[in-house]
């Protein structure tokens, strides 16, 4: 963010050589900062502000020698009642604001090895928008695997993946066709919707994704067009927000209409790797 | 689907959603009601002390009681401020249904839109009048770049609560959404226009991202929309070797408009950024 030397709105830049930025900076917003920062803190503050103020009437009352009768008959009375209901209000407020506290859940690591399998003869520009998909899931979601399939090959495998038993210990394989026929991408096509696995260990279809980490604590399953899917695999249960799964349904979009684009020079590769499994 | 955990309780937690309420009144948000009842009792107080007591004869016990009232009233007025910027649970695959049947009474429509946070979508960040709806980019683009930055605009208003966008890349422009610009310059140089908005404000002269939460001050007047409230400028820089070091040049911007105060999350700058990563490269 910019310096935050300037705390009033509209004070300008220094117009000192040419090329300098020359508008307002941001105001700095204390509670912007400090609030998300102290969470517990300010959660419950308006309790005890509001039970101290509480002692504190009755206190008052006891020490100038009324007798606490709550009756509206004297104007001490009536301003005591006032600030009683304004006490409990605060309290209220505070147990509100205890009660909707987002339940902390912790991220759990994945297990496996790291890899990075990205199909052999693509166009640079598909591989480099595969790419960004990756680097912007990683970055700002739970996302710690990623699988593109388009056209009954596997396109993208990146991210932690499954180890193999194999001798090489090297990441598990994608086996395309087998996802293709198992019923998450076959509900998936039909529904012509993304599926969302929050808690991915209460899923029997678990077992189709053998590539993923074993941990892996949440699951998205976006299709890209009729033809491919793309599984995104979270470290964190229900880890993936609405505004996530928003923005992966448009880059799934985007994703679709790309690889559509250059379906041709993806087919060849389809009908190699055909052949390479006949042979 | 996570019924039994709906609620986000741990075991021997108080259940305390049964405070949770709507009085049903559209338009009203529920959690603006501590500041309203600060500032209705404050003023009962202050009638107390003018009008239903002997001036003359005020104690210092009612005194003290005033001034306790008084602050308190201006605390319970402080605090709707401070709330909001406390996160809410993230009811991330409920439906409004469940989360409706999830508690006793259901939540009020600004609530639930604050749980959603960040996806609120145009047509709940309202619409300020005075302002046209525009979608125009610099002539001679390449095909790559022209379908790139026609998705990310529509991307960026669909899915943040931004009413007007401009990216900028290298020199070449596209501007998307309600903006307000001067009657009578002609849509061909309309794109004119806007780059000597940028360049008088000296954006592209940018290094660090800037966001403006409530107001944007009045040197952005000119080019911004009528009613923008929050602004987002992001610059995209790049990397030049030469022979004295790194240098970061300006490739261009990213620039968004909301009506809504606060109307970027961090969630929401997060996905704003890998937009623009786009162009980064």
């Amino acid at each position: 963010m910019s310096r935050t030397g300037d705390i009033r709105s509209g004070l300008h830049a220094p117009e000192g050589e040419r090329g300098q930025y020359r508008g307002p900076k941001p105001r700095k917003d204390w509670a912007a900062d400090w609030v998300p920062n102290n969470e517990g803190t300010v959660r419950s503050l308006p309790i005890y502000v509001g039970g101290a103020s509480l002692l504190a009437v009755l206190f008052n009352r006891a020490v100038s020698g009324i007798a606490p009768v709550a009756d509206a008959s004297s104007s001490q009375s009536r301003a005591d009642l006032l600030t009683l209901g304004l006490a409990v209000t605060n309290i209220l407020t505070g147990l509100v604001w205890l009660s909707i506290r987002p339940k902390s859940i912790s991220v759990v690591k994945p297990e496996g090895v790291e890899c990075r399998r990205i199909q052999s003869g693509l166009p640079e520009l598909v591989v480099s928008e595969l790419l960004w998909v990756w680097e912007s899931l990683s970055t700002v979601t739970c996302c710690r695997s990623l699988v593109i399939i388009y056209d009954s090959i596997c396109i993208m495998q990146i991210g932690v993946a499954a180890k193999s038993s194999a001798e090489d210990g090297g990441a598990v394989a994608v086996n395309p066709v087998k996802l293709m026929q198992g019923t998450l991408y076959q509900g998936i096509k039909k529904s012509k919707a993304q599926n969302y696995l929050a808690n991915l260990s209460l899923y029997p279809g678990r077992s189709e994704l053998p590539f993923l980490p074993a941990n892996t604590q949440a699951v998205i399953l976006q299709p890209l067009g009729d033809n491919g899917i793309a599984v995104i695999g979270g470290d964190t249960i229900r880890g993936f927000t609405t505004s996530d799964q928003t923005w992966i349904a448009y880059i799934g979009e985007k994703l679709d209409v790309t690889l559509a684009k250059h379906a041709g020079e993806i087919s060849v590769l389809t009908q190699e790797s055909v052949q390479r499994s006949n042979s | 689907m996570d019924d039994s955990q709906s609620n986000g309780q741990q075991p021997g937690q108080l259940n305390l959603s049964v405070l949770r309420f709507t009085l049903g009144i559209p338009g009203f948000d529920e959690s603006y009601l501590p500041r309203y009842i600060g500032y209705g009792f404050g003023s009962l107080l202050l009638l107390n002390h003018f009008v239903g007591s002997d001036l003359s004869a005020i104690t210092p016990a009612q005194l003290r009681t005033e001034a306790l009232g008084l602050s308190l009233a201006a605390f319970s007025a402080v605090l709707p401020y401070l709330g909001k910027f406390l996160p809410i649970k993230a009811a991330c695959s409920f439906s409004r249904f469940h989360l409706c049947c999830g508690y006793l009474l259901h939540l009020s429509d600004m609530t639930l839109q604050r749980i959603f946070q960040g996806t609120a979508t145009v047509n709940q960040a309202s619409l300020p009048a005075g302002n046209e709806q525009l979608f125009i980019m610099s002539e001679g683009m390449p095909e790559a770049l022209r379908e790139q930055l026609a998705w990310s605009t529509y991307v960026l208003l669909r899915n943040t609560n931004t009413i007007a966008a401009l990216v900028s890349v290298g020199g070449e422009l596209c501007v998307r959404g309600y903006w307000s610009t001067p009657d009578d310059i002609s849509r061909a140089d309309l794109v004119d226009w806007f780059n000597k908005q940028i360049q008088n404000i000296g954006l592209p002269d940018l290094k660090d991202a800037l966001y403006f939460p409530v107001n944007s001050g009045n040197e952005f007047q000119t080019l911004l929309p009528k009613g923008t409230r929050s602004l987002l400028i992001l610059p995209l820089l790049r990397v030049s070797n030469s022979s004295t070091g790194k240098l970061k040049l300006s490739k261009g911007l990213v620039l968004l408009a909301s009506s809504m105060t606060y109307a970027y999350s961090d969630k929401d700058r997060a996905w704003i950024e890998a937009i623009a990563n786009q162009f980064r490269g």
